[in-house]
């Protein structure tokens, strides 16, 4: 062997270690071996698809991840407790809309922006520009990232598509023939089982957030040019009216009791025609261990009402917290980073998380698959026109929410809802910070 | 090792010096621990709680600022008080009624020899032995008006189905038709110790003398057992008054406001509006109706014991 082919030889060798280096990247992912960090996490099918996976990444960095996960209301109430009584969560899931004003001004939220600049913590192919502008500037707070976004949810009424095709009725488009679609079903028996029209959520403070959809696209807002509430606005009532009569009158019974769960329930039981609710709950709808109704449901866009499609898009997060150890944020960071990086992200959309990264909606793999490209559509439009101000624009969301929430229970009951309009927005302004 | 005589002198008289300090304060000594176990667990919480209720504080934002009776004053004009406070009455009057008349009936009708009363009684103390928050979940699924299993009986047997949990006007006899569920063994209990206890003469007496049974009941057993039964209510009532597990799980105070308790509206008030300040000057306000509650009970039972 010549002298120049041995230098030949010891060149390739370089660079296919050169490559090979770039793909690993310039992060050393054993920089935090051995700390121990702690997640909480709310009962979301993000944390489900991420969970098995949790093994991988204490593999490959030997840091021991503890996530606890908890239903959703318990999961708030726990997250706020724990960070207040500070020190050992070091990060945890967030709506940036319902708790960062709070969160960010308790000093619960670490800003991220120097471990996304710096090489040696974060890798170049992670590419921060790939997740959605709109839920990443939701998840930062006087210009600084503090959250980043796992997913985006939006609603869409999902709907029998087996019924709607047998009975020739025409997916709802407007407000008008959502209802009469809805009146259509009611009471009718089919394969045995009598339908009800649409099922939606009703259950005070809960049912806000699919509610502030029909409330934009009614016309209304929750706050006045003043700053002042606006739920007693003709434009808001009629909001409270036409979503309380919808259920009232073709959704189950007991509408004031149906939390997600219970209004996913019926719908997956094959009990009612059309249900609208988060996008992310496809992933129940379409596994065909829990719904009856799996490749039967078609989605599509909220119906336009006087003010035309206006839905809300809403996100999760996964923060840093404030209160932990730099150590542990390091490693909280190198956690926060895998569960987001692309691979991850397409794995969760795979399983029906609408992912927040474009490349995951893009990669071909992706749209080889997709069995249900209406959800996709669907759920892309909606992102596009959507309101990321899903929330009563308050430092004391969840308070708002209730009262807001007493004014569904009473329009689903068939009270006067002027009056309990008007009531919740005297308390509303009573009562909320900034 | 062995230690220098001098050494070892010494540690006898710091051992001695400790035991007669001890015999002579037993009185101080013995208790210390549970006392002191006792001022963590129990004094400081009340005490910090009491602190707060002058207070107004959002849990995360700042340090509490005192604002001496405000919260006070403020409760006097929340609706939602008097709504809690209308709740608390109607499910506890409701469902400790039902639990101590069922308790004593089923305590009576236990209190005989039969075939198999031993198997009967270890199935009927289930509920009172399971976790509430695991029994008041399938609860929670089962009072569901469409796909719970009770208005499928109800309709599979040509009864109209009930709305249970999911209406305003049933949500209450609902919620205690579960707590008496739960509940009503531990009274049985409670009665069935009693009733064994009783002296034999004054039945002896009674039924020479002629007496029915019907008689029996209502001039000897329930004069005899009326302190046990004010004790059972005692016990129930603290709990009962201050219930949470089966309504938390169950209704979370809904639809609306229909099922949410003072107790439980000061539970959202601290911990979901994160109020810290209001939550716990309704927290003393619950604490002192249970109190109140309690030191007329305690009354009646000590003079029930005189008689």
């Amino acid at each position: 062997m010549s002298k120049k082919m041995i230098f030949l030889l010891i060149g390739a060798l370089l660079c296919v270690g050169m490559v090979s280096a770039a793909v690993a990247g310039s992060v050393d992912w054993k920089q935090c071996q051995g700390t121990e960090i702690r997640f909480l996490m709310n009962k979301h099918p993000f944390t489900t698809s991420i969970e098995p996976k949790v093994a991988e990444f204490e593999k490959m960095t030997g840091i021991k991840v503890n996530l606890e996960v908890f239903p959703e209301d318990q999961f708030r109430n726990k997250r706020m407790i724990e960070l207040n009584a500070g020190g050992s969560v070091d990060g945890y899931m967030i709506m940036p809309g319902q708790a960062k004003l709070h969160y960010w001004k308790a000093g619960w939220l670490k800003p991220l922006d120097d471990y996304i600049a710096d090489p040696a913590l974060t890798e170049a192919d992670w590419d921060v520009k790939d997740f959605f502008a709109g839920p990443m500037k939701g998840s930062s707070m006087d210009g600084k990232q503090i959250g980043i976004v796992i997913n985006a949810e939006a609603s869409l009424l999902s709907y029998r598509k087996d019924l709607f095709e047998r009975f020739k009725v025409k997916v709802p488009d407007t407000m008008q023939e959502l209802e009469e679609a809805a009146k259509f079903f009611t009471g009718k028996e089919v394969d045995g089982k009598k339908m009800v029209g649409v099922t939606l959520r009703g259950k005070g403070a809960a049912a806000t957030s699919q509610w502030v959809d029909f409330l934009y696209s009614f016309g209304g807002s929750w706050t006045d040019a003043q700053g002042k509430s606006n739920l007693a606005s003709p434009e808001s009532i009629a909001a409270f009216k036409f979503y309380g009569d919808l259920l009232r009158n073709y959704g189950p019974q007991g509408g004031t009791m149906l939390h997600w769960s219970e209004s996913t329930s019926i719908f997956m039981e094959g009990k009612a025609a059309m249900i609208f609710d988060a996008n992310v709950f496809k992933s129940l709808y379409e596994n065909p261990k829990e719904s009856k109704v799996a490749g039967k449901v078609g989605y599509t866009t909220i119906p336009a009402g006087p003010a035309g499609k206006v839905p809300h898009v809403s996100n999760w997060s996964l923060a840093i917290s404030g209160t932990s150890t730099p150590e542990r944020q390091k490693a909280a960071w190198l956690f926060v980073q895998w569960a987001t990086n692309k691979e991850n992200v397409l794995g969760a959309l795979m399983a029906g998380v609408p992912a927040g990264r474009a490349s995951a909606w893009n990669s071909p793999d992706y749209k080889s698959k997709d069995a249900t490209p209406d959800w996709t559509a669907g759920s892309l439009k909606s992102f596009e026109i959507g309101q990321p101000q899903w929330n009563p624009p308050v430092l004391n969301v969840p308070e708002i929410r209730d009262i807001t929430g007493l004014v569904i229970v009473d329009a689903i009951e068939g009270k006067d809802v002027a009056a309990s309009a008007k009531k919740a927005a005297e308390q509303m302004n009573k009562k909320m910070e900034m | 090792m062995r230690t220098a005589p001098d050494e070892t002198t010494r540690m006898k008289t710091v051992a001695n010096k400790i035991s007669s300090f001890v015999d002579r304060r037993q009185a101080l000594v013995y208790p210390a621990p549970a006392v002191i176990a006792l001022f963590l667990i129990v004094v400081i919480p009340i005490g910090y709680n009491l602190y707060l209720a002058f207070t107004k504080w959002t849990i995360g934002l700042g340090d509490p600022r005192f604002i001496g009776i405000d919260n006070f004053i403020e409760l006097f004009w929340d609706e939602r008080v008097l709504n809690g406070l209308k709740v608390m009455i109607y499910f506890s009057g409701l469902s400790l009624t039902l639990e101590l008349v069922l308790g004593l009936l089923i305590a009576l009708y236990f209190h005989r020899e039969f075939r198999g009363s031993e198997i009967v009684q270890a199935i009927y103390i289930f509920p009172f032995a399971a976790t509430p928050v695991a029994v008041a979940l399938i609860w929670r699924i089962m009072l569901n008006p469409e796909i719970g299993v009770l208005n499928y009986l109800l309709t599979s047997i040509g009864l109209p189905g009930s709305l249970w949990i999911s209406s305003a006007a049933t949500v209450i006899p609902a919620l205690v038709m579960v707590d008496v569920w739960k509940w009503t063994p531990m009274i049985t209990l409670i009665v069935l110790a009693g009733l064994k206890s009783l002296p034999n003469d004054p039945y002896e007496a009674a039924r020479i003398d002629g007496a029915n049974t019907l008689q029996i009941f209502w001039y000897i057993t329930l004069p005899l057992i009326r302190p046990v039964l004010i004790a059972a209510l005692m016990l129930r009532s603290l709990d009962n008054l201050k219930e949470f597990d089966i309504i938390y799980t169950i209704t979370q105070g809904g639809p609306g406001i229909a099922s949410e308790t003072l107790y439980l509206y000061s539970y959202n008030v601290a911990f979901s509006f994160f109020k810290a300040g209001y939550g716990s000057a309704l927290m003393v306000v619950v604490f002192l109706i249970v109190l109140v509650f309690n030191v007329v009970m305690n009354r009646m039972r000590l003079s029930a014991q005189d008689i």
